[in-house]
C-alpha cells in the first residue's frame, strides 16, 4: 500500500508527474522534430512549396494523431483520470500562457526575420542569430512546461531540442560545413525519441491495467 | 475512521485533487479492487466521500470526491495528531 509519502505536496506532484512517465510527450517532440528535418529534404527534392506543406501538415498528423490517442488510452486505462486541485490548475494555466506567449514571440520573431532577409541587409547576422533564438525559445518553452508541470526532464528535452538550429547553421558558418536539416534536425529528434521509448517502456512495466472498474 | 492507513490513503489522495476515478485511487493506494470498495463505501457512510457511478463510453466508471465534511474531518484529524503528538521529544 502506498502510504509512504512525505507531505500532500509531495503526494500531489508524485501523482500528477506519472502522468508524463509514459514518454509519449518525449516521443511526439522527437518525431515532429525528425519531420521537420525530413520535411527540408522533401522541399529541397521537390521545389514546390504548397505540396511540401502538404506533405509536412501530413506527416505531422500521422504522427500527432497515433500518438495522442495512445497517450489518451494507455492513461486512463493504467493510471486512471482526476480533476486536478486549484494550485495545479493554477500551474497548468501558467504553463499555457508562457506557451501562448513562446508562438507570439516566434510569429513576431519570424516576421523580423523575413522582413530582414528580404531586405538583404544583416542577413549574415540574422543568419547567426537565429540559432541562439531558436535555442533561447526552445528552452524556455520546456523550461516552463519543467517548471510548471513539475516534470524535470523537460529541461533536458528543451536542451536538447534547443540543438537543432544551431547545428544547421553556425557548422555552415563558421567552417563551411554543412549539416543536411534530416540530420541537424532528426539527430535531436532521434535523441529525444530514444527517452520517450525509454520511459514508455518503463511505464508499460511499471503500470500494468489494473482490471476493469466493476462500476 | 481516518486513521486506518488505507482511508488514510484515500483520504490524503482525494484531499489533493477535485476528484479522481477508481482507476486512479488504485493505483496511488495499491489496494485491491475489493480493498477499495470496501473502505470507499464506509467513508461514504460516513459522508466523507461523494461516490458518482456512471459511464466512460461503454465500460463503467466510478468517480469519487472528498465532501466538505471529509476535507474539514483530515484537517481536523491533523490538528488532533498534532496535539497529541506535541510532547514527544524532539531531540535524542
Amino acid at each position: 500500500m502506498t502510504t509512504g509519502f512525505t507531505d500532500l505536496e509531495q503526494l500531489e506532484r508524485q501523482a500528477f508527474r506519472r502522468f508524463y512517465d509514459d514518454g509519449i510527450f518525449d516521443l511526439y517532440v522527437g518525431a515532429m522534430l525528425v519531420v521537420m528535418g525530413i520535411g527540408a529534404l522533401i522541399s529541397d527534392r521537390m521545389d514546390n512549396e504548397p505540396l511540401t506543406m502538404i506533405a509536412i501538415l501530413g506527416m505531422g498528423l500521422v504522427v500527432t494523431i497515433p500518438l495522442l490517442l495512445a497517450r489518451r488510452s494507455l492513461l486512463r486505462t493504467r493510471l486512471g483520470t482526476f480533476e486536478p486541485g486549484p494550485e495545479r490548475r493554477r500551474r497548468i494555466a501558467g504553463t499555457r500562457l508562457v506557451l501562448l506567449g513562446s508562438v507570439v514571440l516566434g510569429v513576431v520573431a519570424f516576421g523580423i526575420a523575413a522582413a530582414v532577409y528580404k531586405s538583404g541587409t544583416g542577413a549574415d547576422t540574422l543568419a547567426a542569430l537565429l540559432p541562439v533564438l531558436w535555442f533561447a525559445n526552445t528552452v524556455i518553452v520546456f523550461g516552463a512546461a519543467a517548471y510548471f508541470l513539475d516534470v524535470p526532464r523537460f529541461y533536458a528535452v528543451g536542451v536538447i531540442a534547443g540543438t537543432a538550429m544551431p547545428l544547421l547553421i553556425w557548422p555552415d558558418l563558421l567552417w563551411d560545413y554543412q549539416i543536411h536539416p534530416v540530420l541537424s534536425f532528426g539527430i535531436p529528434g532521434a535523441v529525444i525519441c530514444s527517452i520517450g521509448v525509454f520511459k514508455l517502456r518503463g511505464f508499460l512495466e511499471r503500470y500494468p491495467v489494473p482490471g476493469s472498474d466493476r462500476g | 475512521m481516518i486513521h486506518e492507513p488505507a482511508r488514510l490513503a484515500i483520504m490524503t489522495n482525494l484531499y489533493v485533487v477535485d476528484n479522481a476515478n477508481a482507476t486512479y485511487l488504485l493505483q496511488q493506494t495499491g489496494l485491491t479492487w475489493g480493498n477499495l470498495g470496501s473502505h470507499l463505501a464506509r467513508l461514504e457512510d460516513a459522508g466523507y466521500v461523494a461516490i458518482k457511478k456512471g459511464y466512460h463510453g461503454k465500460k463503467p466508471e466510478t468517480t469519487v470526491a472528498l465532501t466538505t465534511t471529509g476535507r474539514n474531518a483530515l484537517v481536523e484529524y491533523r490538528d488532533r495528531l498534532i496535539t497529541a503528538l506535541a510532547p514527544v521529544a524532539t531531540d535524542g
